[in-house]
């Protein structure tokens, strides 16, 4: 198991590699240069020369990446991942302190998608063609279709503005942020301000969940193995709930991996909308600035995420699938 | 010899010749039909896909017409008319700056599916390129694209696309275009792969080689026709994932911006009037449901229909 | 010549093919299939799988149920054991065992009937067996399920009951999974959890078939020998003839959702009546015969949607008869051969002034296996 586990990873070296050479081509074609933010009347031409310099712009493309590179895996450094361009604060130190807030959003709407999504999906299958299942089938096939960003405004709208007038002021969800101020720290509060955020980041994982779930127990429910089950005589229950559920687990294990990069983007979108100080509002403004430190270090971290996501279901499908060797 | 009983039928039976024309009747004489007749067939008893289509097709007529025959209505401001409620011309009434939201809405929607298209075009010419190169070679040289195929995967997409439109140029509709195609083709050429794999080995594939023809002809003429069904079908969704994209950068500011339309930059906008009027924000929001789930049930008709085999995980 | 005798009997199954033939009479039955009809409901139309189908298994008693793929045999099973799934469903007859009918149990009492006093195993052993849970494990359910015994106690009896099928070192491969064993061993595997219940039914269907043919003679050898031991009666299904004659005391052909004929298996060999039971022997090769090629049943299975109206087999039976339009009864030709054929017992055409014409038959017949795909 260890030393499958490090197999992977040594596997997906490769794949980072040739993230940070594309991450690093895309910048570095792109017209205009990171000095260009600092070409004021203020500053003199020599300044912005040294400050070429001290970029290491004027060298060959392949030892800026090869500085770019080797700095930026020394995370042990606080100036590992360079300085913003906006507030000059060590850009590893501006990642760290903005995480937990993505991580928290993400994590919470993930986890809400695996309790929602599979009983969903299950019971969607075993009723087939049943209301139930129409229904289901039905929320799932519309919430797949709205973007998340829609979705967003919508429940930021509904939950914010609609819910409070409703209500004479009395019942609504904050609008933005992450907590209110002078409540730092209060669990509940927090709590309460992800409500509508991670809404509008799940919908969209839940109903592509529900609908991966649904399919995978249908086609177990056809299963020889199934049938060898109800022909043993075990109850509905038992045939069900240990026999079919078990297998379906197995390739709903995959959307684990798969549903990273989807969720990233969801919560760059989300986190705009709801002004949510994590990572992914982080990296549109940096984006919208040219903060180039801030957008290098966000993509590579976010490539990091993905990888991550796809090694991590690997190797819990090696956990759920026995017939699968390390 | 003694007679069996028979039942009253068998007694009235003609005792003479057998009743050969009555037998062929009870023949099974289902008709041969060709591939694409089966498969209109089975489209057509898809019925949300038929009706998909037919929203889709309405839809692009209304996107591209519309603007045509308005010219340039859909930017002209009149002061007049600022949040001026629904006429005969303006069914959807007036928006802040006295625009015609209905034609607004058209010519927003027109860029949102031009872009859409286009960029499904990158995505299916660079899929297909790269995912029949892969499988008509195979060994070292598939094994390196799809190497480049997994690390295309394992980009962060939105942040990839944010970059590229940021860095390159924002607004620009080119930029925008070719960021999300360069981005999306991996499933296009994964699937394509897979077919060219197969196909590398079927009969017709063997039997046009061994005839002499030539390795393009050989792509061209006999193995991308064969794969074309997995690529109609990734197309269709291509569609829709491009026009979110496109929406979704939009929205961010960094796509499409006003005075240009698109859905995205409705939103943004509408945005602002959620206490005035919030029904601003529901009509591009309700074009870009529309496109999406209309794509989304055409993809599977088509699926059902080309390829009953084919399955694209989601 | 016996035709008299054959004859006499002959009425008496014309008069019960409505119904039933006659049990056997001594009681012995285990179970009873009366005028059993199991029809899927499909979008094209209703496929009539399983139409009227009657027979009995006696107790330990070895039945051999017979016929290509897609005659209802398998279907028939799975209306016995209750296990038939939309569109599918059981229309009409009974199913009785012990004086209940089994189609009018409760689905609890249904259950308690299942992997208990009627066992079952499939044709795939490489599907059959959950991947996801030790071969110990799946048996031991069945075991605690049943007898109601303790977890550890049912582990034991899994184990003896993997002893028992033959399975070397079996307290070890009661922990594998079945991804770890060969196809045989999995077999193995199932014939140990149908039998870990002592059931007194056991539904084989086509245990062997998808096993290489020296383990297919293992597993016969193994079925016979644990139907010795735990005196039950076994309904064989199988298109394999062979295994019929090794295995079978009573053999039942199926042909398009009805049974043709029915008689021991000895007669079936050396007497068959119905058309289509000869045109299944004629095409097995046998040692030693020079044939320029081996004989094979003229055409296809009908097209279940589009059945042919009176005998179902005569678009391909070389003796067919004017007289063939009309529905055959299912009547007995001999002392305990029952046949759904119109040929007298000496394989005549009955005397009706019905003249065959075999040429046009077997012109139909020709033409027929062109038909379309």
């Amino acid at each position: 198991m260890a030393r499958y586990v490090f197999r992977r990873t040594i596997q997906a070296l490769p794949i980072f590699f040739g993230i940070s050479v594309i991450v690093f081509m895309v910048i570095h074609l792109a017209p205009g240069s990171p000095v260009d933010r600092f070409r004021v009347p203020r500053v003199s031409p020599a300044q912005i020369q040294r400050l070429i310099e001290l970029y290491g712009l004027d060298k060959p493309i392949l030892q800026q990446y090869v500085s770019w590179v080797t700095t930026f895996v020394q995370v042990w450094r606080p100036e590992a991942w360079g300085y913003s361009f906006l507030d000059g604060q060590p850009v590893l130190e501006k990642v760290v302190t903005r995480a937990p807030a993505t991580l928290r959003l993400m994590g919470t709407a993930l986890a809400v998608t695996v309790l929602l999504a599979i009983p969903v999906g299950v019971l969607a299958a075993v009723k087939q063609y049943s209301w139930t299942d129409k229904i289901i089938t039905t929320f799932a096939t519309v919430g797949y279709a709205i973007p998340s960003f829609l979705l967003g405004i919508y429940i930021l709208f509904f939950g914010g503005v609609v819910l409070p007038q409703w209500t004479g002021g009395r019942f609504g969800f904050p609008l933005f942020g992450m907590e209110s101020f002078g409540k730092q720290g209060d669990v509940l509060d927090l709590a309460w301000h992800l409500v509508l955020p991670v809404t509008s980041l799940a919908i969209q994982q839940i109903s592509g969940w529900a609908r991966f779930m649904r399919s995978s127990m249908l086609e177990v429910l056809h299963q020889d193995y199934v049938r060898t089950a109800k022909a043993k005589g075990l109850p509905r229950g038992r045939v069900l709930g240990k026999h079919a559920l078990r297998n379906a687990l197995i390739p709903v294990v995959t959307l684990l991996g798969l549903s990273i990069p989807g969720l990233l983007g969801g919560a760059a979108i989300t986190e705009t909308i709801f002004s949510y100080p994590g990572l992914g509002s982080m990296f549109v403004e940096s984006v919208g600035s040219r903060d180039y430190p801030v957008v290098l270090a966000l993509t590579m971290l976010g490539g990091f995420t993905v990888v991550f996501g796809n090694l991590l279901a690997d190797i819990l499908y090696g956990v759920v699938d026995p017939r699968i060797k390390y | 010899m003694e007679r069996v009983e028979l039942n009253r039928e068998g007694l009235v039976l003609p005792a003479t010749a057998p009743n050969v024309a009555a037998d062929h009747e009870e023949i099974d004489r289902t008709p041969v039909r060709t591939y694409w007749q089966l498969a209109r067939q089975r489209f057509v008893q898809h019925r949300l896909a038929v009706i998909a289509l037919v929203v889709l097709v309405v839809l692009v007529a209304l996107a591209y017409i519309v603007p045509l025959v308005t010219g340039p209505l859909f930017g002209r401001t009149n002061l007049a008319k600022i949040d001026a409620p629904a006429t005969l011309e303006a069914p959807l009434g007036y928006d802040e700056l006295g625009r015609n939201t209905a034609v607004r809405l058209m010519k927003a929607t027109q860029t949102s599916l031009t872009i859409g298209f286009a960029a499904v075009l990158i995505i299916v010419g660079v899929g297909s390129l790269v995912g029949s190169i892969a499988g008509y070679m195979g060994g070292i040289v598939d094994n390196l694209l799809m190497r480049f195929v997994d690390i295309v995967l394992s980009l962060p997409v939105l942040f990839i696309i944010l970059m590229i439109v940021a860095l390159f140029g924002a607004g620009n509709v080119w930029v925008v275009i070719i960021a999300i195609g360069i981005t999306g083709w991996t499933l296009a050429a994964r699937l394509i792969r897979a077919e060219f794999l197969a196909l590398r080995e079927a009969d017709f594939v063997q039997a046009a080689r061994a005839l002499g023809a030539g390795h393009r002809r050989i792509v061209l003429r006999h193995m991308l026709p064969a794969a074309m069904a997995p690529l109609v079908v990734a197309a269709a969704l291509g569609v829709a994932d491009s026009v979110i994209t496109e929406a979704a950068l939009s929205f961010l500011g960094f796509g499409i911006s006003s005075p240009e339309a698109s859905l995205g930059n409705m939103l943004t906008n509408a945005q602002e009037y959620f206490y005035s009027a919030p029904i601003r924000a529901v009509y591009p929001g309700l074009v870009l449901v529309l496109i999406v789930l209309c794509a989304s049930f055409l993809g599977d008709g088509l699926r059902d229909a080309l390829d009953p085999r084919q399955r694209i995980g989601k | 010549m016996t035709a008299g005798a054959g004859t006499r009997r002959g009425r008496a199954g014309v008069r019960t093919a409505r119904g039933v033939p006659p049990a056997s009479g001594d009681g012995a039955n285990l179970l009873e299939l009366r005028g059993l009809r199991t029809h899927f409901f499909t979008r094209d139309g209703t496929v009539k799988a399983v139409d009227g189908v009657t027979f009995e298994i006696g107790n330990g008693e070895t039945i051999g149920v017979v016929g290509e793929s897609g005659c209802g045999k398998s279907i028939t099973a799975m209306s016995i054991m209750r296990l038939i799934e939309r569109p599918g469903q059981i229309v009409a007859g009974n199913v009785v065992m012990h004086g209940r009918d089994l189609l009018k149990l409760s689905d609890e009492q249904m259950r308690d009937v299942r992997g208990n006093q009627i066992s079952m195993i499939f044709q795939e052993p490489m599907t059959s067996l959950n991947p996801v849970y030790t071969c110990g494990d799946q048996i031991a359910e069945a075991v605690q399920l049943h007898e109601g015994v303790s977890r550890r106690q049912a582990w034991s009896r899994a184990v003896e009951m993997l002893q028992q099928v033959g399975i070397p070192d079996a307290k070890r491969r009661a922990g594998e999974f079945p991804h770890q064993m060969s196809g045989g061993m999995r077999q193995r595997v199932m014939i140990a959890m149908a039998l870990s219940t002592n059931p007194e039914l056991l539904i084989a269907d086509e245990p062997t078939t998808a096993l290489d043919v020296t383990i297919q003679a293992q597993i016969l050898e193994l079925m016979k020998a644990l139907r010795e031991r735990n005196k039950m009666a076994i309904m064989l299904i199988t298109h394999d003839l062979g295994v019929v004659a090794e295995m079978a005391d009573q053999v039942v052909v199926m042909y398009a959702g009805k049974v043709v004929e029915r008689s021991d298996v000895t007669t079936v060999f050396e007497r068959p009546h119905h058309p289509y039971t000869e045109g299944l022997l004629r095409s097995i090769p046998r040692l030693g015969e020079r044939r320029a090629r081996l004989e094979v049943i003229r055409g296809v299975v009908p097209n279940p949607l589009n059945l042919p109206t009176g005998c179902l087999f005569k678009r391909r039976c070389p003796y067919r008869m004017p007289i063939c339009d009309t529905a055959p009864p299912f009547q007995e030709v001999r002392p305990g051969q029952y046949s759904r054929c119109w040929l007298t017992p000496e394989h005549e055409p009955p005397t009706v002034g019905l003249s065959p014409a075999p040429e046009v038959a077997e012109e139909e017949a020709e033409r027929l296996t062109v038909a379309p795909r």
